[in-house]
């Protein structure tokens, strides 16, 4: 080992220890009061050099000897103070056999302060010493005897109350009432506690000897541990020993600002999409039935449309006007498909059901107010919004949850472009090379299509669903041009990549967890 | 969309023509074909062969069942559908069925035919109650537009009728009961009845199908009889019938029926349906019924939307391998589909049939060559600008739900009864906890404050995020904006500290701002300012008020801000 390194690394308290210890005689071992008083320290700080000393193996523990130490418990200061059970029930006992009175067991237990099940272990105990009787009926009577157990538990109360004593030094019933009354496992009610005190007793190791010896003679210089402005304004470091740290120890922990993992990985997400040259959509958290369902053809019966799936605003229910020509526009392709070439679903639209305001349950919501805008063409949009659903929440399921999606709009777009914009996603935003598409049914789009990608870490996973936007929804909003629909489902690659299993835990309040989640992205 | 349990034996069977040969489909085939009916597999127990499989298309009803599955994958594998004879053929004398005048005004329509030769096993049984039961339920919204009855044809003397009784008129012994009731009580005390009684509410007179002698068939669209409605294993003469309120749909039900009858080997012989006014279809419908037309499609509309040249010759071999009838001529093509069909809505419907009869891998993809710019709207980037800075005056982001609770958001923020405390509720309100949105930031901060006391202070967070604020000159009832809300909670935290971050974000982001005093339930009077850009409040600022912190368990001073971005943004 190097020993000049070792000693320029040591910490002052370590260096009074060390020194305390080479000024004996060779081969002294000291205990740890003796240590403290030679060394001139504080408990606390000694026990802390003596801890570093031990992991340099510059110290080694000589002897250790463990001595059983008895104290009294909070309960046991109270009998002090007060009574004890045993001396309570012997005193309520000899006052009924003098008065005549008849005493059982439940009175005692009924008396305030007594707990029943110390008056059974007390009335147990007299009974054996032979200091009660239990006649007929269960009544107590005295026999006259004196109690050693009561005796001795108020001498020991008295003896223990100021300071805490050595157990051997007990013997005979002492010791026996004191081992009966202590604290133990499951039973913490009790006067007295055995507690083991370790006593242990140092000496210099062979490398503390060298160091020590090699501390004593180039002797021990001023050392600071802060390098000051002071220091460096009057050039006085150069006559100053700094001392050296222990760099290897962990750091203490700091709070930091950080981005919250799961916006971080949906940040990435946006900026991929940017990159690719969508442009961002906003929507609204309240929408109408009208742009939310109707406007994307889906009819008015539909079963996603129900009371168990869609959360509907209170107050006010409906708005106050959906915009025309859009809505008489839709209402007519519902009824009979107007002139998109549709037979539409061949029912009665209910105006009034469009303008039922509804919290946004699907962002393709955001993709038809955007078509009915004057979208540019060719042009590509993405929104990822927020959306309700009405779910019981669990694991895989939330009540509120973001969904990425958008359109894409040109005169190229067909089915096989659809595809390509498919592959580029996967490749882009899932790093896969492998893709499946499987057919799909979404009310708004035909032909559809689901993704199913092979990401590197999570293999074979739906990554999400797209398709064509259907004459039915793009013409009654102006738009003429075929337009591509697509929606991704990244919250299972988000959960992987935040190495979470519920759902629930992407908006966890458990700031230990998020300061401590780092995503793999 | 529904899932439905199916065999794989019972499936193999159907997709084979043969009784009882595990063909044993390896199960990675079976998910291939799967793609031809937008199937997806849920599940499958391979001891007893059972499939749980979702089928997606919501149009698509004759796929609800083990026997349209198969019908499907076969007509693949065969290139076509081998036509069913009963469509065709007219029956020198059919079975009448009687439709009595007044029917329109309850449940105007039915259809029924016979299916013999064809022994109900046990697993046939339960395909046949669940095809019943997924039909009526989704295709025929919970019984309302379509609902199926299916008896003992032995025990039924032709002409059946259609027809209304008076609630008390007629008595019969419904199914799951031990003695006969009359229509108002199965309406009253039945399960099906309290469950479908409401399909009829407003009605004097009830619909009830009988026989030439007069016995309940059935209580339409409640309850059969038990006496002939209730169907057993094995029973090999069936009658079925379909009534609802879309003649179209009614039809449609029973051809699906029809044809899964016969897949399994019934004969099936149609049943003559005779109302007292005309149909769309006239007064006499023979059922089951093709009614379908064929379509000519242009071949350019194909293979545009497509984007793939393919030529007649192609699309007929795809279309004809789906099911459907085909005629090719130049430059079109005449398509019809099956009469278990009907969900041509548009020429696309047609065009998604071609793409998946090839299959989604024969299609090469291309990626769309046109060029767009990409971007960011000006609230995002605003708020993206915002979040950094908070992050470089070290603050933890954190993310919540935006439908909460009026506990969170009023209640524990004193809000209550204020104009800081109006909020977008829920209507149907499943929980409490998920029944308004939240009107601005504090309250997701101190969510996690609240739950965080174990974790080092100090504690720094923010969180940028949308908001719904009620305001009734919105068209929507109120308007979703971009807020920011910033927290610090340690032993010593004062007002000061968050003011200097405020100070920091407002100066980086270009913003001007002054603060006025202002008493806000929610924080220490005298501690607390509204912040304002160009003479516009734009957000609070302050100490969380004690009582704030009590209700929320929180024992840490807390200072704060909230600043709405979308006002920000035209300011300053």
């Amino acid at each position: 080992m190097d020993t000049s390194a070792l000693i320029d690394s040591l910490h002052p308290l370590e260096i009074k220890v060390l020194l305390a210890l080479a000024t004996r005689p060779s081969g002294t071992a000291l205990g740890s009061e003796q240590l403290a008083d030679a060394a001139e320290l504080e408990a606390s700080q000694l026990s802390m050099a003596i801890e570093w000393l031990l992991a340099k193996s510059l110290i080694a523990v000589q002897t250790e000897t463990v001595t059983p130490i008895v104290s009294l418990t909070k309960v046991g200061e109270e009998y002090y103070q007060t009574t004890s059970p045993i001396e309570r029930v012997l005193a309520a006992a000899r006052d009924a056999t003098g008065t005549g009175k008849r005493l059982t067991i439940p009175d005692l237990q009924s008396q305030d302060g007594l707990d029943p099940s110390d008056v059974s272990k007390a009335v147990g105990r007299l009974k054996k010493e032979g200091v009660l009787l239990i006649i007929q009926g269960g009544c107590i009577e005295t026999t006259g005897r004196p109690s050693p157990t009561a005796d001795a538990l108020r001498a020991l109360l008295g003896q223990l109350h100021e300071s805490s004593k050595e157990l051997d030094g007990f013997t005979g019933t002492h010791r026996q009432v004191i081992e009966d009354y202590a604290v133990k496992r499951g039973n913490a009610k009790e006067p007295f506690r055995v507690d083991e005190r370790v006593a242990r007793s140092f000496v210099l190791s062979q490398d503390g000897v060298s160091a020590a010896s090699q501390l004593l003679t180039q002797g021990v210089t001023e050392e600071v541990s802060q390098l000051s402005p002071d220091l460096l304004k009057d050039g006085s470091w150069r006559q100053t020993r700094l001392r050296k740290y222990t760099i290897s120890l962990r750091p203490p922990r700091i709070g930091t600002g950080k981005k919250h993992p799961y916006r971080e990985f949906l940040d990435t997400v946006k900026t991929k999409l940017v990159s690719m040259g969508f442009q961002e959509m906003r929507g609204a958290l309240v929408e109408t039935e009208f742009w939310d369902m109707d406007a994307l053809f889906m009819p008015q019966f539909h079963p996603a449309r129900d009371i168990h799936d869609v959360y509907f605003v209170k107050e006010p229910s409906h708005t106050t006007a959906v915009g025309e020509p859009f809505l008489s526009r839709v209402a007519k392709v519902h009824e009979n498909g107007a002139e998109t070439g549709s037979t539409g679903w061949g029912y009665s639209f209910d105006v009034h059901r469009a303008k039922r305001l509804v919290l946004r349950s699907q962002g393709t919501a955001v993709s038809a107010r955007r078509l009915a805008a004057s979208p540019q063409i060719p042009g590509k949009y993405f929104s990822i919004a927020r959306c309700f659903r009405y779910d019981q929440v669990d694991a895989t399921h939330a009540t509120d949850f973001f969904q990425v999606e958008g359109i894409v709009l040109g005169e190229d777009i067909n089915f096989r472009t659809l595809l390509g914009l498919l592959n580029l996603f996967a490749r882009e935003v899932a790093q896969a090379k492998e893709v499946k598409f499987l057919p799909a049914y979404f009310p708004f789009t035909e032909p559809s299509v689901e993704m199913h990608v092979r990401h590197p870490r999570l293999g074979w996973m739906e990554l999400g669903g797209a398709g064509l936007f259907r004459s039915e929804v793009t013409l009654p909003l102006g738009v003429t041009v075929p337009v591509i629909a697509w929606g991704l489902g990244l919250d299972r690659m988000a959960m992987v990549a935040l190495g979470i299993h519920d759902i629930r835990e992407l908006f966890t309040d458990n700031l230990e967890l998020i300061r401590t989640t780092r995503g793999l992205f | 969309m529904p899932t439905i349990t199916i065999f794989k034996d019972d499936l193999e069977s159907l997709l084979t023509g043969e009784d009882g040969i595990d063909r044993g489909i390896p199960m990675a085939q079976l998910e291939e074909w799967l793609m031809l009916v937008k199937g997806e597999l849920k599940g499958h127990n391979p001891e007893t062969g059972e499939l749980r499989i979702e089928l997606q298309d919501s149009n698509r009803p004759d796929l609800w069942c083990c026997e349209g599955i198969a019908r499907q994958i076969r007509i693949k594998q065969q290139g076509r559908l081998k036509p069913y004879a009963f469509f065709a053929e007219t029956p020198t004398s059919p079975h009448h069925l009687i439709v009595k005048p007044g029917m329109e005004q309850v449940r105007p329509y039915v259809a029924a035919c016979t299916a013999k030769g064809y022994r109900v096993t046990e697993k046939g049984l339960a395909q046949l109650i669940q095809t019943q039961e997924k039909i009526a339920d989704i295709f025929g919204r919970k019984r309302k537009t379509v609902s199926i009855g299916i008896y003992q044809l032995r025990k039924i003397t032709f002409p059946v009728t259609y027809e209304l009784v008076k609630p008390d008129e007629v008595r019969f012994t419904p199914l799951g009961m031990e003695t006969a009731m009359t229509l108002s009580e199965i309406l009253m005390v039945h399960p099906k009845g309290l469950e479908y009684g409401p399909i009829l509410a407003v009605q004097s007179l009830l619909p009830i199908l009988r026989d030439a002698k007069a016995q309940p068939l059935s209580f339409p669209p409640i309850i059969n009889s038990r006496e002939i409605g209730e169907v057993r294993v094995g029973d090999d003469e069936l009658f079925v019938e379909v009534t609802g309120t879309d003649l179209r749909m009614v039809i449609l039900s029973l051809n699906i029926f029809a044809a899964n009858l016969a897949d399994r080997g019934a004969t099936i012989e149609p049943v003559e349906v005779r109302y007292p006014t005309s149909t769309v279809l006239g007064t006499r419908v023979k059922t089951p019924q093709d009614f379908g037309k064929p379509v000519t499609i242009p071949m350019k509309a194909i293979e545009q939307a497509l984007g793939q040249e393919l030529g007649e010759a192609l699309v007929q071999q795809a279309l004809e391998a789906y099911g459907y009838d085909v005629s090719a001529e130049k430059g079109s093509v005449k398509a019809k589909l099956p009469p278990y069909r009907h969900d041509l809505m548009h020429t696309m419907d047609v065009v998604e049939d071609v793409a998946m009869s090839r299959g989604y891998a024969e299609f090469t993809p291309v990626m769309p060559a046109q060029f767009t710019v990409g971007g960011l709207s000006a609230i995002e980037q605003l708020s993206d600008r915002s979040r950094e800075l908070m992050v470089g005056l070290g603050f933890q982001e954190i993310i919540s739900n935006i439908l909460g609770s009026p506990d969170q958001y009023c209640r524990a923020m004193r809000l209550e009864g204020t104009e800081w405390g109006r909020t977008v509720e829920v209507d149907n309100v499943m929980s409490l906890s998920f029944s308004c949105l939240r009107q601005w930031m504090l309250p997701s901060l101190l969510r996690i404050e609240a739950a965080s006391s174990r974790a080092f202070y100090p504690h720094r967070l923010f969180e940028a995020g949308d908001v719904a604020i009620p305001d009734g000159t919105h068209e929507l009832g109120s308007r979703t904006e971009t807020m920011i809300g910033a927290l610090i909670a340690h032993a010593t935290t004062h007002f000061s500290e968050i003011h200097s971050c405020l100070d920091v974000l407002c100066y980086y982001l270009g913003k001007d701002y002054s603060l006025e005093p202002v008493q806000h339930p929610s924080f220490l009077e005298g501690r607390a300012g509204r912040i304002l850009v160009s003479g516009k409040p734009v957000g609070v600022i302050g100490e969380v008020h004690p009582e704030v912190l009590e209700r929320w368990q929180i024992s840490m001073p807390v200072v704060a801000f909230d600043l709405n971005l979308s006002q920000l943004m035209g300011l300053g």
